[in-house]
């Protein structure tokens, strides 16, 4: 349970709220760098922490990210010209560059310096890893570019896809680290999804379906335990990253790909489910990358604005069959979509004073207590949050069988940090 | 109606009744860390030190049992330092596992103690919770206990 106040900070996510000067200490993903595939491209719309802005590519190849509308008469540059290294507004021919900066007013002379009078708001935006990464905050306090894993290896050792969340962020980003759900909601599909099923630890799980959790505090965020009976004196553990504020890596199977999310406001109501896949060792396979454009594993079909297929105006496409027969859980097909149906099923901002959380929650409740924390200490001290140094995101998951008496934070010590070209630790 | 929609019309009766819950402190660190929390104003959570086995004392020295505290508790909270002195956690955890009460155990001060004293405590806690807390400050302990109902 939360008090409403308190369930306020952490799901407002506008300019000037506190949650939101949080979110704008990071460099987060906007857009997926084939949404603007070559220089003077169409512009894009993008709504990111409750602001409206447009992207676009210039002539040489900039990445420009400002206000979504025309300084002159409040038209959406959406509708703009992407030509000559800037975006010209269609109704009177106002033109701006990738820093926001007007560079031309064809109804003043151009002696008169008034378009240098003019400016929009523009944020950084840089490509890395298949994204294109976004920087709103103060630009004194802009981090070092992104350093997660699967944003440094080459393009074919990863895959990333993203799909709108008819949520707010918080209840999908708890979803990634409520790892008792698993067991529950995603049982039909452990064994049967490509990008899942034939792990040796799976046997583990089979074997011994309670598992018990451990939260430990990173320098980052959380690690999330689920630990479970291995071989006499040993236990199997399930080890998820949680980094702040929004980024999890779950657990690995076997030899199969890693993967894990970023959830993004888009407003209060609404976020960016952001999924990726990678191998830090291997190139992913041609069956494996298919698999993930079919929308297996935790991927999902979506249409072109990123809206998945099964949505909540299809009531999710559930099949009642399959849910009575067993093969899902819930009825609904596909990990990604069990999960966000379930989630846009609370409502767009769950109200968290109804809720009655039991100790199996414990890694929801530290998450809340850490980002609680953080807030307060960069509002009232200016303290950057975790999570935005590099050495905070070269992080991993790790599944391991570890003797029952030791700290899994030392037995999986170096399997929780990155080890370039080397494998995860998985069973 | 959309689920977006349909939200503003979630029935605004009580879900759920005032659950019971015990805090117990295992050793010195974690007596420390429940008499700051239990200034807190809860309503539904008692707290208790540990001594001779089987009894137990509320903070102001009433004597007690853990037979008779965990009778009726929906939930048992350990609390124990990193140094290996949470022995008593089987006790206590075994009544509840007879009475099939559910167990959080948390370690405080466990990011920076020594490995072996950690090893020992995680040795002595693990078998009696089905949830345990690793935290490096003891604010949480009350964000737990908030977020729990108590």
């Amino acid at each position: 349970m939360l008090k409403k106040e308190q369930n306020d900070l952490l799901t407002q996510t506008g300019p000037g709220s506190p949650m939101g000067q949080l979110f704008r200490s990071y460099w987060i993903p906007a857009l997926l760098s084939e949404q603007l595939p070559e220089n003077d491209c169409p512009p894009v719309r993008v709504k990111l922490l409750s602001e409206r802005l447009v992207a676009f590519r210039d002539s040489q190849g900039r990445y420009g990210l400002i206000d979504e509308f025309c300084a002159h008469r409040g038209v959406s540059l959406w509708f703009g010209r992407n030509e000559d290294c800037g975006i010209r507004c269609p109704y009177h021919g106002w033109k701006y560059d990738v820093t926001g900066q007007c560079v031309d007013v064809p109804s003043e002379p151009s002696e008169s310096g008034f378009k240098d009078k003019i400016k929009l708001k523009a944020y950084p935006l840089i490509e890395r890893g298949g994204v294109l990464w976004a920087y709103m905050g103060d630009p004194a306090g802009q981090p070092p570019l992104p350093a997660w894993e699967f944003a440094t290896v080459p393009p074919a050792q990863s895959f990333m896809s993203r799909r709108y969340q008819e949520s707010n962020w918080l209840q999908a980003m708890e979803g990634g680290i409520d790892s008792s759900h698993v067991s529950w909601l995603h049982r039909g599909d452990l064994n049967s999804d490509p990008l899942f099923k034939g792990a040796r630890g799976n046997q583990y799980n089979l074997n011994d379906a309670r598992p018990v959790f451990e939260v430990v505090e990173s320098p980052g965020g959380l690690y999330i335990g689920a630990r479970r009976n291995a071989e006499a004196g040993h236990y199997y553990w399930r080890i998820t990253q949680w980094v702040m504020p929004s980024f999890t890596m779950i657990a690995p199977r076997g030899n199969h790909t890693v993967h894990g999310h970023f959830w993004i406001p888009i407003d209060d109501d609404n976020c960016w489910a952001w999924s990726f896949d990678y191998r830090p060792d291997r190139e992913i396979t041609p069956a494996e990358r298919q698999a993930m454009k079919d929308g297996k594993g935790i991927h999902v079909q979506v249409d072109e604005h990123y809206r998945p297929l099964a949505n909540k105006d299809n009531d999710y496409l559930i099949d009642r069959v399959a849910q009575k027969a067993g093969t899902t859980f819930s009825g609904v097909h596909g990990i990604g979509m069990q999960d966000a149906s379930l989630q846009e099923s609370m409502g767009p901002v769950v109200d968290r004073t109804k809720e009655n959380l039991v100790s199996t929650d414990n890694g929801i409740i530290m998450a809340r207590h850490r980002l609680l924390r953080a807030v307060k200490a960069l509002k009232d001290k200016g303290i950057a949050p975790p999570g935005v140094t590099p050495e905070h995101q070269r992080v991993r998951s790790a599944a391991i069988v570890l003797p029952a008496d030791q700290p899994f934070t030392e037995g999986a010590k170096e399997a929780l940090v990155v080890r370039p070209d080397v494998a995860h630790a998985s069973v | 109606m959309s689920s977006w929609a349909e939200a503003r019309y979630r029935v605004q009766a009580p879900n759920s009744r005032p659950r019971t819950i015990k805090v117990i402190a295992l050793d010195a660190g974690g007596t420390e860390a429940i008499r700051q929390l239990a200034d807190g104003g809860w309503t539904n959570a008692t707290f208790f030190t540990v001594g001779k086995p089987g009894e137990l004392k509320t903070l102001d020295g009433t004597p007690s049992t853990v037979e008779q505290e965990v009778h009726g508790a929906d939930l048992v909270v350990m609390v124990a330092a990193a140094d290996g002195r949470a022995h008593l956690a089987h006790e206590i955890g075994q009544v509840c596992s007879d009475r099939r009460v559910a167990t959080t155990a948390l370690i405080v001060g466990a990011i920076d103690a020594p490995e072996e004293a950690l090893a020992r405590t995680l040795a002595q806690l693990r078998p009696w919770s089905l949830m345990l807390v690793l935290a490096s400050d003891e604010t949480f302990i009350a964000d737990m206990m908030a977020a729990l109902r108590a």
